[in-house]
């Protein structure tokens, strides 16, 4: 009974945002079947479209892992979109000082550089929760500003393309490029990492000693010392593993898409993947779902912007609205469905 | 040093400092009222976001600016009390309700911006709060230029500031407002209302955070963009830290971090040869270093960002 209203509820969340989504289409003049043709066709409606959702559900996928690591945990990670900045810079720096490598050793270099570089920017707010319980809320936030701002210097001085007045890095050798994997479209081998990562992580979290420890660090961290688990070492190894995630989205980003490094590799993916991980509840499948499902809500709301004209920025709105709902919905939906009294005690 | 074009220049810096800080000193007062209060509030960009695109729409639509500036006050408390009740009443993580918070205010801001003036080419302008300089103390030499021929924003923000300072120093109400970000269960078994004061700080949160928005696009603006307020949400949650959650550290935080974004903009203007990036990046780092400095002597309220349900033990 209980799943089923659990089920009831996120319907009529689903219901709700479809309302929103309708009445903002209404407001804008814009005819709704035709909106919504122009989503479905965008998204769904061609292999073009497909694999547009999945190119954009990659970076999603990969932050979203590492920011539910973060968050099983209880390293509450907001700075995954500083740690895909730099995870991009450093592979995008490797690329740079090691062109003449062959694509077989260039690449893994490439990506363990990129995770090795988010992973430590995001080590050290786990760092400082882990040794002076500083919060990783704000140092995180921080650490986004400063990290967007560094691959702004970067790409204006030491990384920077001689050769062109715009902030722009060299373009990285062919070998630094990830395979295609349908020819005519973008979609890149990142996808394969992100998805193997997933499993990654499912078997790390769920059937090995070092992911039960996190997540009993991240589930009750006084009972964890009092088993005899150290907070200290899995909150630090929660933060990096969590930000090596990003990092790799980041040059996954590079390596797949760009081919250079450039000031907008992210257009909020890192806040995104925090969402992704919330609709996901943290569990890799849900996780690889909840991405493609916002991929798709982009992807298809860009389609709707050509065809119908009806600005993007109401993925925003349908985004913003559904997490709120969810936030509220063990409260709200008390009043909706009377016998739901009881749940979530 | 009586050179009178580099006192100009002074002045005229120290003017900038100061108007770029009200904003900031604004929003950073009311989230300083939540936080003490025991509710981390990321989506203060989303407030002074919808202050400053209500303020505009309703100061365009009716040429009134007094009316633009209540609406403005009115969508930030509106933003605020939906934060609250995520976070009071459904015990929700604050800090994903305030970037959900941010997400939906950055669209409906973008898509009503749009529905309204999107077809025209015409840039939407709405009227700008004048300057009022105050008798006789505008003509106190550098002070009179610098503090009192300012707009009302800027005497706002000073005049709250104190106020603010005294309300939580000498009152009642400020102490339980610590006491409830303190240890709420103490606070609730002394007889506080703990949910009753978190909702009142939220109000006071939104209220100065529409604020801060219509000081933007109504206090010097005086038209609106896409998220015109650029992260000085987030700005104003370095101010916080960096004044130590303590209304005169707010003020001061914040016109400290207003006068290295005149600095750059001088600096642009001059040609000078460091990237822009160096200068945008100067309040994040300087709160990183803040609050490495504070290990061991935290100002943080303890029940900072915790939900507080009476019916639990």
């Amino acid at each position: 009974m209980k799943a089923l209203r659990n089920i009831a509820s996120y319907i009529l969340i689903a219901l709700a945002a479809a309302l929103a989504s309708a009445l903002a289409i209404k407001a804008v003049g814009s005819d709704l079947p035709k909106a919504a043709l122009g989503f479905f066709r965008g998204a769904f409606g061609s292999t073009y479209g497909v694999s547009e959702v999945l190119v954009r559900a990659t970076p999603l996928i990969l932050a979203g892992l590492g920011v539910s690591i973060g968050f099983s945990s209880g390293f509450f990670n907001i700075g995954a979109e500083g740690q895909i900045y730099m995870g991009a810079a450093a592979g995008t720096a490797v690329g740079l000082v090691l062109p003449g490598l062959p694509a077989l050793l260039l690449l893994p270099l490439a990506l363990l550089a990129g995770a090795a570089a988010g992973g430590l920017w995001s080590a050290v707010p786990g760092f400082l929760k882990a040794r002076f319980g500083l919060s990783e809320t704000i140092n995180t936030i921080m650490f986004n500003y400063i990290a967007v701002n560094v691959i702004g210097i970067l790409v204006r001085t030491v990384l920077k393309d001689p050769n062109y007045p715009l902030p722009m890095s060299p373009e990285l050798p062919e070998a630094m490029s990830l395979p295609i994997l349908a020819q005519g479209t973008r979609l890149h081998a990142g996808l394969i990492v992100a998805l193997l990562a997933a499993l990654v992580v499912y078997f790390l979290m769920r059937e090995t000693k070092i992911g039960f420890s996190m997540r009993a660090v991240g589930k009750n961290p006084r009972a964890a010392r009092v088993a005899g688990i150290s907070v200290y070492g899995n909150v630090l190894l929660a933060s990096f593993l969590s930000g090596a995630l990003a990092g790799t989205a980041g040059i996954g980003e590079v390596a797949g898409l760009h081919h250079k490094l450039l000031e907008g590799i992210s257009p909020g993916f890192g806040y995104l993947a925090i969402i992704v991980s919330l609709l996901g509840r943290n569990e890799p499948a849900g996780i690889v779902v909840s991405s493609l499902g916002i991929a798709a809500l982009q992807v298809g709301a860009m389609s709707m912007q050509r065809q119908a004209g009806v600005p993007t920025s109401i993925s925003w709105i349908v985004m913003g609205l559904i997490v709120l709902l969810i936030l509220a919905r063990k409260r709200v939906f008390r009043f909706l469905l009377p016998e739901a009294g009881e749940e979530g005690q | 040093m009586t050179d009178p074009s580099f006192v100009a220049a002074v002045t005229a810096f120290a003017a900038a400092a100061v108007r770029m800080a009200t904003p900031l000193a604004l929003a950073g007062l009311g989230e300083t009222y939540s936080e003490r209060s025991g509710i981390l509030n990321i989506g203060l960009e989303a407030i002074m976001l919808c202050g400053a695109f209500a303020g505009f729409i309703v100061a365009n639509l009716s040429g009134n600016l007094a009316l633009g500036i209540l609406a403005a006050a009115a969508a930030g408390l509106t933003v605020s009390l939906i934060h609250a009740f995520l976070s009071v009443a459904c015990g929700a993580d604050q800090t994903i309700a305030g970037l959900a918070l941010n997400f939906l205010a950055s669209g409906i801001t973008s898509y009503a911006f749009l529905i309204r003036f999107g077809k025209t080419t015409k840039l939407a302008q709405c009227p700008v709060v004048p300057p009022l300089p105050i008798p006789v103390l505008r003509d106190i030499p550098f002070f009179g230029a610098v503090l009192f021929r300012n707009n009302i924003f800027v005497y706002a923000a000073f005049v709250l500031v104190a106020a603010s300072a005294i309300l939580f120093r000498r009152s009642e109400w400020g102490t339980s407002l610590d006491a409830v970000g303190e240890n709420p269960r103490a606070a609730d078994s002394a007889g506080i209302d703990v949910a009753r004061a978190r909702y009142a700080a939220a109000a006071a949160n939104g209220l100065l955070g529409g604020l801060a928005g219509a000081c933007l696009t109504l206090g010097s603006l005086g038209f609106f963009m896409e998220n015109v307020t650029s992260g000085r949400g987030y700005i104003a949650l370095v101010v916080v830290i960096l004044g130590r959650r303590k209304p005169l550290g707010v003020l001061f935080a914040a016109l400290l971090l207003g006068a290295a974004d005149a600095l750059q903009f001088r600096a642009q203007t001059m040609g000078i040869d460091i990237p822009s990036q160096v200068f945008i990046m100067f309040p994040y780092a300087a709160t990183v270093l803040v609050l490495l400095f504070s290990i061991g002597r935290s100002s943080e309220p303890s029940a900072l960002g915790q939900s507080f349900d009476r019916s639990r033990r």
